[in-house]
């Protein structure tokens, strides 16, 4: 009998634990019924904190000026613009999730998806926080828009990478809000159905969009999600080119590069995975998700960061390679001195973007330390801290000491309102995060329906039972009572 | 083809005139119906239906715009009865002088509304020729300085209370030092007018003394002279006769007696082009780095007691003996000099900064023996810039001690602040009836018993003579903005006879000068003109020599005095004295030398550096450097002279003798209560480093340098420099030669940036701006401004640079912002230094918007709000801007500046400066914003609020301005004329501007003819095109002179 039996060992079941769809229903809606914890409560409020304290460093900023930061008439952008691309690239592992994993089939994003798109949007809102609060004149930021208006041939400026930025940024939250969002509408609709209370009701049920389940509804929903994925897959690859753009169209000996657009992506691509390996590592624990969000999982986003990070070494060697071999004395001068010696006043930025980005991530080439939970949530920050640091290496290194030598900076570092405005984000991303995970379900649970291997499970326990069973019995009672 | 002709009707067929008319009417668009309008109401009126969405869109805009823009209201009244001579927005110009303590400058004053608002160097005037310094620049916002004092005060209790009227004044001072034995303390006075005056008080009281004082005295010359000359007084030098110079620690460019006349002089032997290969030859011998060491051809340094020596040596040099000191170079460089001197055959002169009359006798000696004394030294015509005596005030604080002088009127000096023995002073002040006609609450006037404060020079009539026999006028540009009276009336007033017909100063004025000049008309043809110079130029006449002090003074000056460390006390050439400390501008502007604002610190060489501090300036390897360069906050040093120390911060600066300490005067002002500095002295110069007029010692004559101890403390203070790296890293940015190498190949000096243009054009064109690109080249037809910088003659004395804020408005930002290098200077002066770290080479470039024809900053701006005039220029558009700041980092030469805080007021949100002071602004930044100070604004140019990037604008309001003239009077060589804020401002015409596309114009010239082997552009190959270009500096030396040599260093 046990040739009715065949299993694949090469494939390590998506989710754990004999889950059936109801309990799947269960685990994952029910933290949204129930009060939150403690833990929810403290983290909750630690991130308002941090908000408050960062639209207080913005609301000085706006009203007295940016005097107050230290970036300077030589660093012109410095932590701002720095923040502005860590936070647009660690987005970039939601959109690669959702939209290319979904378009090569690959079932194990269904249990990450969710989670990381939201990721993506809270992360491109704290991304498109910078360059609006760190322009001189906010108030005057809608003169970006190119709408019709009354002044003339004054227009905004076709060839300026900020403008491409407007653009880029723009689309790529609404698509990804879009897709994340209708991927939501049939989970909603399930807490909705669940709920007990008025206000529940009524809040879910508009917010489900009047989601019936039916044929048709699913069709249709499978198809947009189709699309949205095509829309979403060049994105991936467009928002963060158009961002180095910013660099790599400008004459600064260091921005001036134009291995930027992949190295840009491949570095985004990195820092997104740690990110959400660093969220989904709590959300799991705190959630009890453990079943839907396996090791399996942690091992896959593991081997796209140790592909990316070599990805990113590699830019980095050829980067310097170039500038050595281009020789452009600007250029050369930028690597070899303002980054590459460690003497020189960032040089420890440099060694220590080098550490984080394309040392540390070689651990991963060991499957146990794929495995490893505590490993992969310390290296996840490690990458994270590495991926900003190339941020800043890049503009700030690049620019403090760039053509006319009378011009070279003083030593840059924040000030407490330039760290707040950091902070801030951090504070309203968590805020948006916790929000996120107490009101929303944090898996798919739809999709990840989709991918239990439900029949599989049951048919094996079935089998088992079969297999003790008396034959005669078995006969009687199905095979003759089904005549 | 066929010819057929289609027609469709009949009116086609036979071009019928009604047809013709249908056919143009065909589209015809219904114009607004207007005429419906009349009387019939609004409401009546037709809407063509097309229309529909232009009267929606007008409307609701129409609506939008009032109800929700508020436009501020602001009340211009008009003149009742306009003034004849003031037409609002068009400016006039009145001939003055700017005088301060003795200096003297001819000037032209812009007045726009009645308002003074702009000097600009007189061109009528052969001692100056146009030019000015940064000190007569600034003047004009002293005018407009809150802490002016506004009325006559005397003392009462421990303030002042004010005396109502000028009478009540001079009956009460009139009984006060009657019968008193009057002396007048005053700076140097050189108006001959006021001379007069004085020689009538002096009548009057006839127990009393009229006392010169200098607060950096030029006595130890003065008296060297009598010693040798038999005359107590300043020759005239004649610099452009000099083929070679020899300075002992004369800093004849910044701040030596009369700096802008011998930046002029000078730089007439420093122009250098192919029809006129050839320079003067200028050594310098000094302790510190001045202004005049750094453009040096050679330069020596050595400890200040050695000024003597060394003075003594050249004299031996010229008898052929050798120099015995232990720095062999000294000794080579004495040995070079003299045999320079000797061979030049009498055009050559030997000047020296030293104050002492042994020195200055050997200095005389050595004129004597090259023959100087006729060519280049003129005694036919004096120098009257400075004549105070130092023994004189020594007399005078003990006479007033003793009550042999019972009261003293003081006049334009400050003794309290800047006498070496200030307690003494004040002491004897105390004692005897004092009266001040200082202008501000200074550190004397708070201590005088009466005030009467005089007027600031632009509402003064005046005249001054600064040198024989040329003269020069003053004429008030403003009504007196305060009660306040020139103090020349008070002294004809307090000595004139009851009853007389004169007793006031602009009486006197207009009656000596008709009765010197014998006619009205050529009186007003005087002031109009502004100087009254000898028709004829005097030959120059030598002074009789006597010998008899010199066996005696060279034994006295060769003494060298021992000690590892000496200071040396000098006059920063924007601070000077101390007198316009509370100017911001003169505060703000960066020092050439060190590019340090807003302090004086303690300038030592790289070597005490090291075994002082354990600083390491050459080490790039450890970090150390990095720090220092890096880190606005530098270590303290305590410096004890004489039992008196001083804290000061560390500036390591290449070039200063290992073993000497420069120390500037004229910071630390501090009223007696320290409290009350910020609103007696002023803003600006409160906090303002540290005083060291205490350190001058007194030895016959005042001492500008002594020994000194110095040990190190555990304490850092930040400085605010605008400059931390000072070598250019082999970066195609200066280019330089020496004399040799430039005549025997011309092409030489560029040779390798040619060579480097054509390796990288398309297919090695030669015409490296339509072929180092791939895009399109574009005709640029009409005008194309462009300006020229001569690096040979610009000396870096940075009279421009306060010209460019004044002309354009540019923000102060305060110390503070300074240090977080937010400073928004539209023009700076680059100091790079080359070659020998113990004594490098130093060049300055002025450095200003380029305005590239491929400008990397145009093309990033999101918003276009900075694009590119069909006249070359790089425009900025402030209400525009968004301040993304992208542009700054786009530049290669960084000269874009951001409005980082409110510094104007201009902000679109009420009070936000206030709640920055102390934190993130300096309050000298609000002295720049109360009404009174902002009256010194140019209506012409925008001021910028918070959040935009502004930057050199080649003063396009006049570039306007001329061309607008040059439409009027139908004459484009009008645009010829134009002279922008910078180009005018310069002693020695370094800057040339004008229309590229002008064959005679003098920057095509200078470009296409005459400078065709030294016109560079700075980083040429990045293909940005500027549009200034610069002259290759060329040195008159025999020195290898290049970037090759060049050492990195952190300065």
């Amino acid at each position: 009998m046990s040739l009715l039996k065949y299993e694949s060992q090469l494939r390590e079941p998506l989710v754990d634990g004999n889950k059936n769809y109801h309990q799947i229903t269960e685990d994952i809606i029910r933290p949204i019924e129930m009060k939150p914890s403690r833990l929810w409560y403290i983290g909750f409020f630690i991130s308002i904190a941090l908000l408050l304290f960062g639209v207080y460093s913005v609301y000085r900023e706006v009203t007295y000026g940016i005097g107050q930061w230290n970036v300077n008439k030589t660093i012109g952008w410095g932590w701002d613009i720095t923040n502005f691309v860590w936070w647009i690239g660690i987005g970039h592992a939601g959109t690669l999730i959702s939209a290319i994993l979904l378009l090569f089939r690959q079932g194990w994003r269904t249990g990450v998806n969710r989670a990381a798109e939201a990721m993506t949007i809270f992360a491109v809102m704290c991304a498109g926080q910078f360059p609006i609060w760190h322009m001189g004149r906010v108030w005057m930021a809608f003169f970006v828009l190119p709408y019709p208006n009354s002044r003339g041939p004054l227009w905004v400026n076709f060839n300026s990478p900020l403008l491409w930025d407007v653009f880029a940024v723009s689309t790529y939250f609404t698509v990804s809000l879009l897709f994340w969002y209708s991927g939501l509408i049939p989970d909603l609709a399930t807490v909705r159905d669940r709920a007990k209370t008025k206000f529940r009701k009524m809040f879910y049920g508009i917010a489900s969009f009047g989601w019936t389940g039916s044929t048709k509804h699913w069709q249709r929903h499978e198809s947009l999600a189709l699309v949205l994925a095509g829309l979403s897959t060049p994105l991936v690859l467009s928002v963060h080119t158009i961002v180095s753009f910013d660099f790599a169209t400008s004459i600064v000996p260091g921005w001036h590069t134009t291995i930027f657009p992949p190295y840009f992506v491949a570095g985004a691509i990195f820092s997104g995975f740690a990110m959400v390996q660093t969220l989904l590592i709590i959300v799991r624990k705190v959630l009890h998700l453990q079943e839907y969000i396996t090791v399996g999982h942690i091992e896959a986003m593991n081997k796209i960061i140790v592909l990316t990070g070599s990805i990113v070494a590699c830019a980095y060697l050829t980067e310097l390679f170039i500038a050595w071999y281009g020789q452009n004395p600007y250029e050369w001068y930028a690597f070899k001195e303002n980054r590459a010696n460690l003497f020189s006043p960032y040089g420890w930025s440099y060694y220590l973007m080098m550490f984080c980005n394309v040392l540390s991530p070689q651990l991963f080439w060991s499957s146990k330390l794929r495995r490893n939970i505590t490993v992969t949530f310390f290296m996840s920050i490690i990458v994270n801290i590495g991926m900003w640091f190339e941020r800043f290496v890049i503009i700030v290194t690049s620019v403090y000491r760039d053509y006319l030598p009378s011009s070279w900076s003083t030593y840059y570092s924040p000030s407490i309102w330039e760290l707040g405005f950091y902070l801030g984000t951090f504070g309203l991303f968590f805020t948006c995060f916790f929000l996120f995970a107490k009101y929303f379900p944090v898996i798919a649970v739809a999709e990840i329906k989709a991918v239990l291997k439900t029949s599989g499970e049951n048919y094996k326990v079935k089998m088992t039972d079969l297999e003790k069973a008396d034959a005669e019995k078995f006969y009687i009672d199905e095979v003759a009572h089904a005549h | 083809m066929s010819n057929k002709k289609y027609w469709q009707s009949f009116g086609e067929l036979n071009q019928t005139a009604s047809f013709e008319e249908s056919t143009k009417n065909e589209f015809k668009e219904e114009l607004l119906p207007l005429a419906d309008l009349d009387d019939k109401g609004i409401l009546d009126a037709q809407t063509p239906r097309r229309d529909f969405l232009k009267y929606l869109g007008f409307s609701t805009a129409a609506a939008a715009l009032a109800a929700s823009c508020e436009t501020p209201i602001r009340k211009a009244v008009p003149y009742l009865n306009r003034p004849d001579n003031i037409i609002p927005g068009v400016p006039n110009y009145y001939a003055s002088t700017y005088i301060n303590g003795g200096d003297a400058i001819s000037v032209v004053v812009k007045q726009r509304d009645g308002r003074p608002i702009k000097i600009e160097g007189n061109e009528l005037s052969t001692i100056t020729n146009g030019g000015t310094n940064a000190q007569a620049q600034a003047s004009v916002l002293d005018l407009y300085d809150n802490t002016r004092l506004r009325y006559p005060m005397q003392k009462d209790g421990s303030g002042f209370k004010e005396v109502t009227g000028f009478d009540a004044f001079d009956n009460m001072v009139g009984a006060a030092i009657a019968g008193k034995a009057v002396a007048l303390l005053t700076s140097t006075v050189n108006s001959p007018s006021t001379l007069a005056i004085i020689e009538e008080f002096k009548v009057k009281y006839p127990t009393g003394r009229h006392i010169q004082y200098d607060a950096i005295s030029y006595s130890g010359m003065i008296q060297a002279n009598e010693a040798c000359y038999g005359k107590k007084a300043i020759p005239s030098y004649h610099f452009d006769n000099a083929k070679v110079i020899v300075s002992l620690g004369a800093d004849f460019l910044g701040t030596w007696i009369s700096p802008t006349e011998f930046s002029n002089q000078y730089s007439k032997n420093r122009k250098i082009s192919g029809e006129q290969p050839e320079l003067s030859k200028h050594f310098q011998f000094e302790s510190t780095m001045s202004l005049t060491g750094s453009n040096a051809d050679d330069r020596y340094t050595h400890k200040p007691s050695e000024t003597g020596a060394v003075a003594v040596a050249i004299l031996n040099a010229l008898n052929g003996a050798a120099a015995s000191f232990s720095d062999t170079k000294l000794n080579e460089g004495i040995r070079l000099a003299a045999t320079n001197l000797k061979s030049a055959a009498g055009n050559a002169l030997v000047v020296c900064g030293s104050n002492d009359v042994n020195i200055q006798i050997v200095i005389n000696a050595i004129n004597e023996a090259i023959g100087a004394n006729g060519k280049t030294i003129n005694w036919a015509i004096r120098s009257n810039y400075k004549k105070g005596i130092d023994g004189d005030m020594v007399t005078l604080i003990n006479d007033m001690n003793s009550g042999a002088i019972g009261a003293v009127l003081i006049h334009d000096v400050n003794p309290v602040y800047s006498y070496s023995d200030s307690k003494k002073f004040k002491d004897a002040l105390a004692k005897v009836v004092s009266v001040s006609f200082n202008g501000t609450m200074d550190e004397t006037t708070e201590l005088c018993k009466y005030i009467l404060p005089s007027h600031h020079w632009l509402e003064s009539w005046g005249d001054a003579e600064p040198k024989t026999g040329y003269y020069s006028l003053l004429q008030p540009t403003i009504n007196p903005l305060f009660k306040t009276r020139a103090w020349q009336t008070s002294l004809i007033k307090w000595s004139s006879a009851a009853g007389s017909m004169v007793n006031d100063y602009e009486t006197y004025f207009k009656t000596y000068w008709n009765a010197k000049l014998g006619s009205t008309d050529l009186y007003n043809k005087a002031l109009q003109d502004g100087v009254i110079e000898p028709s004829a130029i005097l030959p120059i006449t030598a002074g009789t020599f006597s010998n008899s002090k010199l066996t005696e003074a060279i034994t006295a000056a060769a003494s060298v005095q021992s000690g590892a460390v000496e200071i040396i006390l000098y006059q920063k050439i924007s601070i000077g004295n101390g007198s316009q400390a509370n100017n911001p501008w003169l505060q703000e502007l960066p020092d050439p030398i060190t590019k340090v604002t807003w302090d004086n610190y303690a300038m030592i060489s790289p070597a005490m550096a090291l075994s002082l501090l354990n600083l390491d300036v050459m080490n790039q390897e450890r970090g150390k450097q990095s720090d220092y360069e890096v880190h606005p906050e530098k270590p303290v040093i305590k410096i004890t002279v004489n039992g008196k120390s001083v804290q000061l911060p560390v500036i390591v600066i290449p070039g200063m003798n290992a073993a000497t300490i420069a120390l500037a005067v004229g910071y630390g002002r501090e009223s007696a209560s320290k409290e009350t500095t910020a609103d007696n002295i002023g803003k600006s110069a409160n906090g303002a480093g540290k005083n060291v007029y205490p350190l001058v010692s007194f030895n016959g004559t005042n001492s500008y340098s002594s020994v000194a101890t110095v040990e190190k403390t555990d304490t850092k203070y930040p400085l605010a420099q605008t400059q931390v790296h000072g070598f250019t890293e082999s970066r195609p940015v200066i280019y330089e030669t020496n004399l040799k190498s430039f005549v025997a190949n011309p092409e030489s000096v560029l040779e390798e940036i040619t060579k480097e243009k054509i390796a990288i054009t398309i297919g090695g064109s030669k015409d490296f701006v339509k072929d180092a690109t791939i895009y399109p080249d574009y005709d640029k037809p009409g005008i194309k401004w462009g300006m020229s910088i001569d690096l040979n003659t610009c000396t870096g004395c940075s009279a421009c640079v306060v010209a460019c804020t004044a002309e354009n408005n540019v923000s102060v930002v305060g110390k503070m912002q300074v240090q977080r290098a937010h400073e928004m200077h539209w023009l700076r002066i680059d100091r790079y230094f080359t070659g020998d770290l113990e004594n490098p080479d130093v060049v300055f470039q002025p450095m200003l918007c380029q305005h590239c024809d491929n400008a990397p900053c145009e093309n990033v701006c999101p918003v276009a709000a900075t694009n590119h005039s069909s006249e070359g220029l790089n425009q900025m558009t402030y209400n525009r801007c968004i301040g993304t700041r992208y542009c700054a980092n786009n530049c290669p030469y960084k000269v874009r500046r951001f409005n980082w805080l409110d510094y104007t007021g201009a902000d679109s949100f009420a009070d936000n400066q206030n709640p920055m002071v102390g934190t993130y602004m300096d309050a000298s930044v609000m002295q720049m914003n109360d009404d009174l100070t902002r009256m010194v604004l140019n209506p012409d140019v925008t001021v910028r609020s918070r959040g935009v990037i502004e930057k050199c604008s080649f003063c396009v309001q006049r570039l306007q301005e001329t061309k607008l003239e040059a439409k009027k009077q139908q004459d484009p060589k009008l645009v010829r004329n134009v002279k922008v804020a910078c180009m005018q401002a310069c002693p020695t015409n370094a800057i040339s501007f004008g229309n590229v596309n002008d064959k005679q114009s003098d920057i095509y010239k200078i470009r296409n003819v005459e400078q065709t082997h030294r016109a560079f552009y700075v980083m040429e190959q990045l293909h940005v095109l500027p549009n200034v270009s610069y002259l290759a500096k060329v040195r008159n030396t025999e020195r290898h002179i290049g970037v090759e040599e060049e050492t990195n260093a952190a300065v």
